[in-house]
């Protein structure tokens, strides 16, 4: 077991913070020291990177907010939910790249969206969604959200269902409304579980948006769309500067280290509580 | 004389001819296979090859043809089995320098000719030619000296491709405009765009998306204020700036295009493929693409409204006078390859007299061989483009530009000039730090470079 940890995990990560010292291809490498980590705060495309992945952190909160209303709202036994939370889910099983292509067809310039909202005479709202430096980068976090929603409700449709009954009627009992049961009453008891879904969310919005952006805009127009994923895959792939990637690779490591130790010390926190 | 030949034996006359006549047979048996490698020996023809293709993107058809030639290839030797994987334009540098990190992968590749195949030859992942196929079949093919360093040759050239710039002729017509007269300087090309805006036509269609159409302004436009090749090549080496209006004065003519709404309002949310979509859709007037499109459109009825020709004059330097052509996309045979020979044999198959007029027929892209008969060109307008991608200057200046600097720099800040949030001059600057960056990242890249330019 010691073996597989070391050679699935320990070997790959020793070799990129190997490789993040070095320059040239693979077959090429010439030691550099610290110099890509220098260049990659120097270069305004990865800082760009960086944000952009903070932006779309935005849909943390957002997916979260929607996926937790739609789960209270199933969660209330309304008609056919079963039906509505295999609707929900459905966007979240098409593949991100099928998602990807089909969105960047419908937000083009002068794509299905746009064409629809001029047809409405709303052509204020007929914005280049994708072709704009300004929006690309909320659009694909738009994209996501919608992605992604299914999966929250899925998962927090499960955990409502997993709570005891009692508390909550106890509460109806008392005259508590719908709204207080469930702000006071029900979203406390899973709490964790939602902790626990804005951590996965956060890690997809850090480093797994690489098939939409790539699909969607390729990280432009002059890179206003670019996430770190997808500058990893640039350097390392498309141009074999192993070293590059290697280091900017280390940094998207240590983001999501710190998101993970947040979420560490917040379940530390609540379990001394 | 022929008394003396009358006094030697009858037995010593035939083994006399015996051996000359074996002489003979060796010497033809031997000059066959110092003649023409690819016909060395019928053994080496046999196992397996992996062929990445490309070609699809600039000749439509290019995929059939390809897989029918290998079908007829493996008829001819039995013992050999290739097989063809069609490659992306999106992905086609890196999966092959993804598959060159584990030297495993293809025995064929293909890259575009120049710096995108001298890169992996620097890095050590490509097979001379040399040894592999004769200097004497090499010499048929074109163009071969776009994939040459250190005096060896790389890569085969498969298809001559151009650049034309063209315009629908209804659409001049509508607006006014002499549909037989394309713009032939940037005064005539404004003006053109300024009357066709007027009736309503949109003057350019193109879609930049992916990036290409920034590279390819820069390499039609951008290079007519220089006078020479290496003029290019200082700038990438760092002998020159890019913020040098010579380098640099194409984005300001990019920016007037998009100020002055001659352009496509979507042409940074489409790629380069929709864009030339558009243009058959007769969405736009004018457009810069390949001559495999214009085969294509061709094809589908639209030859009578088609008008090609170079790019409006806009510089006053040497390399105004160039048409933009190149042998496009070239095939290699990769350093890891175990079957080199078979690989190149392949190759120079592919070069023969009848598959060249084959591939022809099939695409109406014109063969890098010359063998190729231009009396087989029917079409009017394909004759006017044979006639400039056979004319003596002729450069694709993206193929000079490190993939990293054209990806890094010249793509995206052309994007952000046509998505109207960089000026010109700001371009100009992104396009240097790029260029700073791939010569510091990339050092013995760079020093290969300067080595192979000579500056």
């Amino acid at each position: 077991m010691v073996l597989i940890i070391l050679l699935v995990f320990i070997y790959p990560l020793i070799a990129v913070i190997r490789n993040s010292f070095y320059s040239g291809s693979i077959s090429n490498l010439s030691f550099i020291g610290t110099a890509n980590y220098v260049n990659l705060l120097r270069d305004e495309v990865f800082v760009h990177a960086i944000l952009n992945n903070i932006k779309l952190l935005l849909t943390v909160p957002i997916t979260t907010a929607i996926s937790l209303s739609a789960a209270l709202i199933l969660y209330e036994n309304i008609r056919g939910w079963k039906l509505y939370r295999v609707i929900l889910f459905l966007p979240y099983i098409i593949p991100a790249a099928v998602v990807g292509l089909s969105f960047s067809y419908l937000l083009q310039g002068n794509g299905i969206l746009n064409t629809a909202l001029r047809n409405l005479h709303l052509n204020f709202a007929a914005l280049d969604w994708i072709g704009s430096t300004t929006l690309s980068i909320y659009s694909i976090g738009a994209v996501i959200i919608w992605s992604q929603f299914g999966f929250g409700v899925v998962v927090l449709t499960a955990s409502l269902l997993s709570l005891p009954t009692e508390v909550s009627e106890a509460a109806l009992v008392d005259g508590a409304t719908r709204w207080q049961r469930q702000r006071f009453v029900i979203i406390p008891q899973i709490k964790e579980t939602v902790q626990f879904l804005m951590v996965l969310q956060a890690i997809t919005a850090l480093a797994w948006v690489f098939p939409y952006i790539y699909t969607i805009t390729k990280g432009g127009p002059a890179n206003s769309s670019m996430v770190m994923d997808l500058y990893i895959w640039q350097y390392g792939f498309s141009l074999g500067a192993v070293g590059m990637a290697s280091a900017a690779a280390v940094y998207l490591l240590l983001l999501s280290g710190v998101l993970i130790f947040i979420y560490s010390r917040m379940r530390k926190r609540q379990s001394d509580i | 004389m022929i008394n003396g030949f009358k006094g030697k034996s009858k037995a010593r006359v035939v083994t006399t001819a015996a051996i000359t006549a074996a002489a003979l047979v060796a010497t033809i048996g031997l000059g066959t296979s110092t003649s023409s490698a690819a016909f060395k020996s019928a053994d080496v023809n046999t196992g397996k090859l992996v062929y990445w293709f490309w070609g699809e993107s600039d000749i439509p058809g290019s995929t059939a043809w390809m897989q029918a030639a290998i079908k007829k290839y493996q008829a001819l030797h039995k013992g050999l089995t290739i097989e063809l994987v069609p490659q992306n334009s999106d992905t086609l540098q890196g999966a092959f320098e993804t598959t060159a990190q584990s030297k495993s992968g293809p025995d064929i590749a293909m890259q575009w000719a120049t710096l995108p195949v001298l890169t992996p030859v620097w890095r050590g992942q490509v097979s001379s030619l040399k040894g592999l196929v004769a200097p004497s079949e090499m010499a048929n093919w074109l163009n071969t000296s776009e994939n040459v360093s250190g005096g060896e040759s790389w890569a085969m050239p498969l298809y001559l491709l151009g650049q034309p710039f063209v315009w629908n002729k209804a659409l001049f017509k509508k607006a006014g405009l002499n549909p037989d007269k394309g713009p032939t300087t940037w005064k005539e090309f404004l003006a053109d765009c300024a009357a066709l805006k007027k009736a309503g036509i949109t003057p350019v269609v193109m879609g930049d998306k992916d990036g290409f159409f920034g590279s390819w302004f820069q390499g039609t436009i951008g290079t007519q204020n220089l006078n020479s090749v290496k003029e290019l090549q200082e700038v990438y080496a760092g002998k020159a700036k890019f913020t040098d209006s010579k380098y640099s004065d194409y984005l300001t003519k990019l920016a007037e295009l998009k100020a002055k709404g001659y352009i496509n309002n979507d042409v940074t949310s489409i790629d380069l493929t929709q864009g030339w979509q558009a243009f058959a859709q007769k969405k736009g007037a004018m457009t810069w693409t390949t001559d495999g499109n214009v085969a294509t459109w061709i094809k589908a009825g639209m030859g009578a409204d088609l008008g090609v020709q170079s790019v409006p004059k806009v510089g006053t330097g040497k390399l105004a006078s160039f048409y933009t052509a190149t042998q496009s996309i070239s095939a290699y045979i990769t350093s890891w390859s175990k079957n080199k020979q078979a690989a190149a044999n392949f190759l120079v198959w592919l070069h023969q007299p009848e598959n060249v007029k084959s591939w022809y027929t099939a695409t109406g892209s014109f063969p890098a061989d010359k063998r190729f008969s231009a009396t087989l060109i029917k079409d009017p307008v394909m004759k006017a483009l044979y006639k400039l991608n056979t004319l003596p200057n002729q450069l694709w200046a993206q193929n000079y530009a490190p993939p990293q600097v054209d990806s890094q720099g010249l793509q995206p800040a052309a994007q952000g000039v046509l998505a109207g949030t960089s000026t010109a001059k700001q371009a100009a600057a992104a396009i240097q730090k790029a260029i700073d960056a791939w010569r510091t990242q990339q050092p013995k890249d760079l020093a290969a470079y300067k080595k192979w330019a000579g500056v």
